[in-house]
């Protein structure tokens, strides 16, 4: 045996050695410093699969800002308690994920969220109280009194569960109670692989539900001079601004996220969509909220980032003046439909009857239009889409109110 | 003299050596492609010629007279080559040469894998073309054991990284492997060292041991992982015939110092 074979092999197999060390030191820090060996081969291993099926998912991913920060796949797929887990080639998975896997980062969105109309009131608008534990019940109560202990929407009843499955809850399983015990998704606004805060700044993406005679708050914020601008200058907007530092140069033209839930130059973040509103517009008769100053406050202060005091005051002022005289409109038609039941003219069952859709147009479509229209600068809303039709239907409601009466009347 | 016995057997060894490395690898192919659920119709080109060529090996050994075998050598021997450089071409048509990240090549489909099948296939030949009496035939034996070394630790390198290292014990075979890579490729250099080649023996009995320690970990890492089915563990959990190829190879390699010491 030589000294010089020995040396050799040893100096080769070294060299070998160091150069696998280097090789595995060179690769990213969030690739290979994770809790569990699971949690680093989810890193490249999903990806591998994923990109010869549903690829779009794994181009999205790396396209967002979780991927730029080195999160990875089973960081949000991870089965959390309360779960179903699901054995999906060699990784534990959870069957679904809900908002509390994004919760584990994002613990105070998620905070903010449950608190808003988009948690269980949503879901509740359809589904009525029963698909609510106790606590979470009296918890949205809280902050939405009536809005969850309710029963499931008549309407929507009447239409059957396919409607309700795939029209009605397509928009309100945001507020949908999970199996884990968290309510809702944060999907529906930033998306799923993409989970984009320049998604959530889209007007489009609110858009997706905030549209229709109902609520026709996309619309209106295309007539408005916001909408006018927004399209005018998007491309030269930064939607994707970290939501803690954006400023007016970011976004100089407001999109709904701004007004409601944006941080605008140092404000407070949101991700409770009724923090800034200051009325309950949705209602037939719109009230002042509880939180009526505080809210109003909120909002303004968002406004005078963009506009002179004097003109904020005088939009508030215009608005209040149209939710009075909507609600005037409204409270009379409601006591008509009253005056009807009472005097035996209808069924106690609802939406069996022609002027019970026209009573329910006249509120639930025109008049939120003219009332979201008035705080939103949508004037054609106001006036055309909101009192013309407010105005139509309360006369054909008194023409059909005064034939009930005659045939009433005749032997 | 019975030692000089012994080591001449070695070619017969080889024999044998190649047709239970081609029934092996069927089964390996089965479960590496299954992962995949076959997804490729290509992908069933290996197992269909591993499945096939080593009963026919076995026959013609046995039952053929020396030109069958000979045929059924040499025939298999350049079917697997193609195979095993066609698999590797397959297996690089991958997301690393895309992007070319350190990531991407460490989740990247196991493109040195398919040589293996290069590897017996260049055994086959060698062994219906070069002289078994000759010290060149055990040099090539070597010469083809320490490629496979080479191999086993760019796998070992790649299927362990996919961990992230996580366990300490993952980098054994990383430095058991690059030893037997170069004790063996001094030895391919220098065959005529007695002493140096025993120090080989040992260096391939301590990958031979690697590799049954690390099939004992692979296995009880499957046995105990989540999945309620046994088939998914084993599929998509730790590879569970990788670290055979530890006592494999050295046994190969032992083959080829056999060679060697008959001729010094």
């Amino acid at each position: 045996m030589t000294f010089r074979a020995i040396f050799i092999s040893v100096a080769v197999g070294t060299a070998l050695i160091v150069v696998a060390f280097l090789f595995n030191a060179k690769r990213p820090a969030h690739d290979t410093e994770q809790p569990k060996a699971e949690f680093v081969r989810a890193t490249g291993k999903c990806a591998a699969c994923h990109r010869r099926e549903t690829a779009a998912v794994v181009h999205q991913f790396e396209r967002s800002r979780h991927a730029k920060k080195g999160v990875n796949c089973l960081d949000c797929h991870q089965a959390l308690e309360g779960q179903e887990q699901q054995i999906h080639n060699g990784f534990t998975i959870a069957k679904g994920l809900t908002a509390k896997n994004c919760s584990q980062c994002h613990t105070t969105e998620y905070n903010q969220f449950v608190k808003s109309r988009h948690a269980a009131p949503a879901w509740a608008a359809v589904r009525g109280m029963q698909d609510f534990t106790a606590e979470q019940v009296q918890f949205a109560e809280t902050y939405h009194e009536g809005a969850v202990n309710r029963p499931a929407n008549q309407l929507a009843q009447k239409e059957g569960q396919s409607a309700i499955d795939v029209g009605c809850l397509g928009c309100h399983d945001i507020g949908k109670p999970n199996a884990d015990g968290s309510i809702g998704t944060c999907t529906h606004c930033h998306a799923r692989h993409t989970t984009s805060v320049a998604l959530a700044r889209e007007p489009e993406t609110c858009g997706q539900c905030h549209m229709g005679p109902d609520h026709s708050q996309i619309e209106i914020f295309h007539e408005s001079k916001h909408g006018v601008l927004y399209n005018a200058q998007k491309r030269e907007m930064n939607l994707g601004a970290d939501p803690k530092q954006l400023s007016t140069a970011d976004m100089s033209v407001p999109t709904c996220s701004t007004c409601h839930l944006s941080g605008l130059e140092g404000l407070k973040v949101t991700h409770d969509t009724s923090e800034r509103l200051s009325y309950w517009l949705f209602a037939p008769v719109s009230k002042k909220r509880p939180t009526y100053h505080q809210a109003q406050g909120a909002m303004k202060e968002t406004c005078l980032k963009c506009h002179a005091k004097t003109h904020v005051e005088k939009i508030y002022q215009e608005a209040e003046g149209v939710v009075q005289a909507t609600n005037a409109k409204i409270a009379e038609a409601k006591a008509l439909m009253t005056q009807l039941r009472q005097e035996g003219l209808l069924t106690p069952d609802p939406f069996d009857e022609p002027i019970e859709f026209i009573y329910f147009d006249l509120w639930h479509y025109y008049g939120r239009t003219a009332k979201h229209g008035a705080f939103m600068g949508g004037a054609d809303f106001v006036q055309w889409h909101g009192n013309y039709e407010l105005l139509l239907k309360a006369t054909e409601m008194n023409h059909i109110a005064a034939e009930l009466r005659e045939r009433h009347a005749k032997p | 003299m019975q030692n000089r016995r012994m080591l001449e057997k070695c070619p017969v060894l080889l024999q044998y050596f190649i047709i239970i490395n081609l029934a092996f690898l069927a089964i390996d192919v089965f479960i590496a492609h299954s992962i995949n659920a076959f997804s490729h119709s290509a992908e069933w080109i290996p197992f269909v010629v591993s499945i096939a060529a080593s009963p026919l090996l076995l026959v013609t050994h046995f039952c053929g007279g020396l030109r069958a075998n000979r045929l059924a050598g040499l025939g298999v021997g350049w079917v697997c080559v193609v195979v095993g450089v066609g698999g590797l071409l397959f297996h690089l048509d991958s997301q690393f040469f895309v992007d070319f990240t350190i990531r991407s090549l460490v989740y990247t489909a196991p493109f040195i894998a398919p040589l293996s099948f290069a590897g017996i296939g260049l055994l086959l030949i060698m062994r219906h073309t070069v002289d078994e009496e000759s010290l060149e035939w055990g040099r090539w034996v070597l010469v083809i054991a320490c490629a496979g070394f080479l191999g086993n630790f760019i796998l070992s390198v790649c299927d362990h990284a996919q961990n992230g290292f996580f366990d300490w014990r993952e980098w054994i075979p990383v430095c058991t492997s690059a030893m037997a890579v170069s004790f063996l490729m001094t030895a391919i250099a220098r065959p005529t060292n007695a002493s140096f080649l025993t120090l080989c023996v040992l260096i391939l009995a301590l990958n031979a041991l690697t590799g049954v320690v690390g099939f004992y970990l692979h296995l009880s890492a499957n046995l105990t992982a989540p999945a309620p089915s046994f088939k998914e563990n084993f599929l998509y959990g730790a590879p569970i015939l990788a670290p055979l190829l530890f006592p494999n190879l050295a046994l190969l390699g032992i083959i080829g110092i056999m060679g060697v010491f008959r001729r010094i």
